[in-house]
């Protein structure tokens, strides 16, 4: 009984002290009417929240652990993974300690914190509930890692961190991401969306300026070309690297450096990449024969969907 | 250790719920279902006002005698209440002050929730103050409440708020933007000096 008791104890502790060492990393960032988010100080002078949260882009001030309110700017915000960078004086805080989310397996203990307010940080309690590879999601993002928990994210949640028992942080959850689940963006998306924002405040994604659909090819076709099927270009969009490459609306690309495309995840993949201004040998089947076309990929027009 | 991970909350849990009754307004029978109280010192139970609206209320003991008990004290704006009611014969709860536990201790709630007897929820401690701004509770959020990450549903109300030795931090009295709100226990011992 009485070491039942002191275990649990123990754990309630552990628990505790993993919320106070994220927690010592955490801002609320007030960005929006009422409701303040949460952010993460994730390098020095580097506060990192989800893009969703952020309602207006002037006089933003973040809460300190210590009650302090401090101004910040914006240093970028993506839509596609649901992240925005900001920046706030160097030194203002501790900054995260960061933890490996390959290491998480189901089941594992998990909190989620937020900052709302002068107060401590507060915590929600669960377990990890599935774990998985790359994915996009519903806004257009890639995110390097599946990482589903069965926590409640309360309002004011968005932007706070997925904290481990011993406080290391695996990542931003996010409210809005896949809907009803709670799903946090790993440390290697926030890392990777952080430095573009960063560098140039915004996540550039490779444009080709056609609008396409996933056809499959006639059989006499696919039994000739040794393939099955590609994408169908719709329409070319004036002065954009498609209509400059001179594709037409009609041809159908099946395959791109070399490697076979016949679904919108592989184009998406060959364009969510370090791409822009690079040259892509496209091949086309045009009117039944096969044509290779180069095509300089720009950049997706800002505020492009 | 091994013993923690299978037992878990289950020996804190069985000694609270001995001291958790189901309470209803008025005279009833022993199938009065409503809200959970407290047996929280010799003959008074602790329960939420607003699931005793009555001068009177019926409290079902753990097992399973139905009592009558009276309304003594009542605060709405507070949202707490105490019944006395000397044939109950209850074991008292022990009570414990939330503010010394940090945000992510461990906690649990024991009450009725839609008529199930006793049942536990296991979540973890948010804070001890008045609600965030931007989480709406018309006026009343400037008061202090218990907030923690715990299921509650109807039913729980007035059942305790416990930490992981099972000692009651907090009277459960709401859920507001998904949290739950329970009345800190110093304000219940505040709310029953004079009564003995």
């Amino acid at each position: 009984m009485t070491d039942d008791r002191t275990t649990l104890a123990m754990l309630s502790e552990q628990l505790a002290d993993a919320a106070a060492t994220a927690g010592a990393a955490l801002v609320a960032v007030h960005a929006r009417p009422r409701l303040p988010s949460t952010g993460v100080h994730w390098k020095d002078g580097v506060v990192v929240t989800t893009e969703a949260t952020i309602r207006r882009e002037d006089d933003i001030k973040v809460t300190l652990p210590d009650g302090r309110h401090i101004p910040a700017t914006l240093a970028g915000r993506d839509r596609g993974t649901d992240l925005a960078v900001l920046r706030i004086a160097s030194g203002s805080l501790p900054v995260a300690t960061l933890g490996d989310p390959a290491t998480l397996r189901p089941g594992h203990l998990v909190l989620a914190l937020a900052r709302l307010d002068a107060g401590g940080p507060r915590a929600a309690f669960g377990a990890v509930s599935a774990t998985g590879g790359k994915w996009r999601c519903w806004k257009g993002g890639e995110i390097d890692s599946w990482l589903q928990s069965d926590l409640d994210i309360y309002p004011g949640f968005g932007g706070g961190p997925l904290v481990d028992a011993t406080g290391r942080i695996h990542g931003v959850n996010s409210g809005g991401l896949s809907r009803a689940l709670a799903t946090t963006i790993p440390v290697a998306t926030v890392n990777r969306v952080m430095t573009q924002l960063l560098e140039r405040g915004y996540v550039a994604r490779g444009w080709i300026g056609a609008a396409m659909q996933a056809v499959r090819l006639d059989p006499a076709t696919q039994q000739r070309l040794k393939r099955e099927g590609g994408l169908l270009l719709l329409s070319v969009e004036p002065d954009a690297p498609a209509s400059r490459a001179e594709l037409l609306v009609g041809d159908i690309v099946v395959a791109i450096d070399g490697k076979d495309v016949d679904g919108f995840d592989q184009l998406l993949d060959m364009l969510g990449g370090d791409v822009v201004g690079k040259k892509l040998k496209l091949e086309v089947v045009r009117a039944g024969q096969p044509v290779s076309v180069d095509v300089v990929i720009d950049q997706r027009p800002r505020g492009a969907r | 250790m091994t013993t923690m991970s299978a037992a878990f909350l289950s020996g804190p849990a069985e000694r609270l719920r001995a001291s958790v009754v189901g309470i209803a307004n008025g005279r009833r029978g022993r199938r009065a279902a409503g809200g959970a109280a407290i047996a929280w010192s010799g003959d008074l139970f602790v329960t939420s006002a607003h699931v005793v609206t009555a001068s009177h209320a019926t409290i079902v003991t753990p097992d399973g005698r139905a009592v009558l008990g009276e309304v003594v004290r009542r605060d709405a704006e507070r949202d707490i209440a105490v019944v006395r009611a000397p044939e109950a014969g209850v074991p008292a709860a022990v009570a414990s002050d939330p503010y010394a536990l940090r945000s992510g201790s461990l906690i649990f709630a024991v009450g009725h929730p839609f008529g199930v007897r006793d049942a536990v929820s296991v979540g973890v401690l948010q804070a001890v103050s008045p609600l965030p701004r931007g989480y709406g509770l018309n006026g009343k959020g400037s008061l202090v409440w218990v907030q923690a990450d715990v299921r509650l549903a109807p039913g729980n109300s007035g059942g305790p708020l416990a930490d992981a030795q099972g000692r009651v931090i907090g009277v459960a009295a709401m859920v507001v933007s998904g949290v739950a709100l329970a009345v800190p226990a110093p304000d219940v011992e505040r709310f029953l000096s004079g009564l003995t």
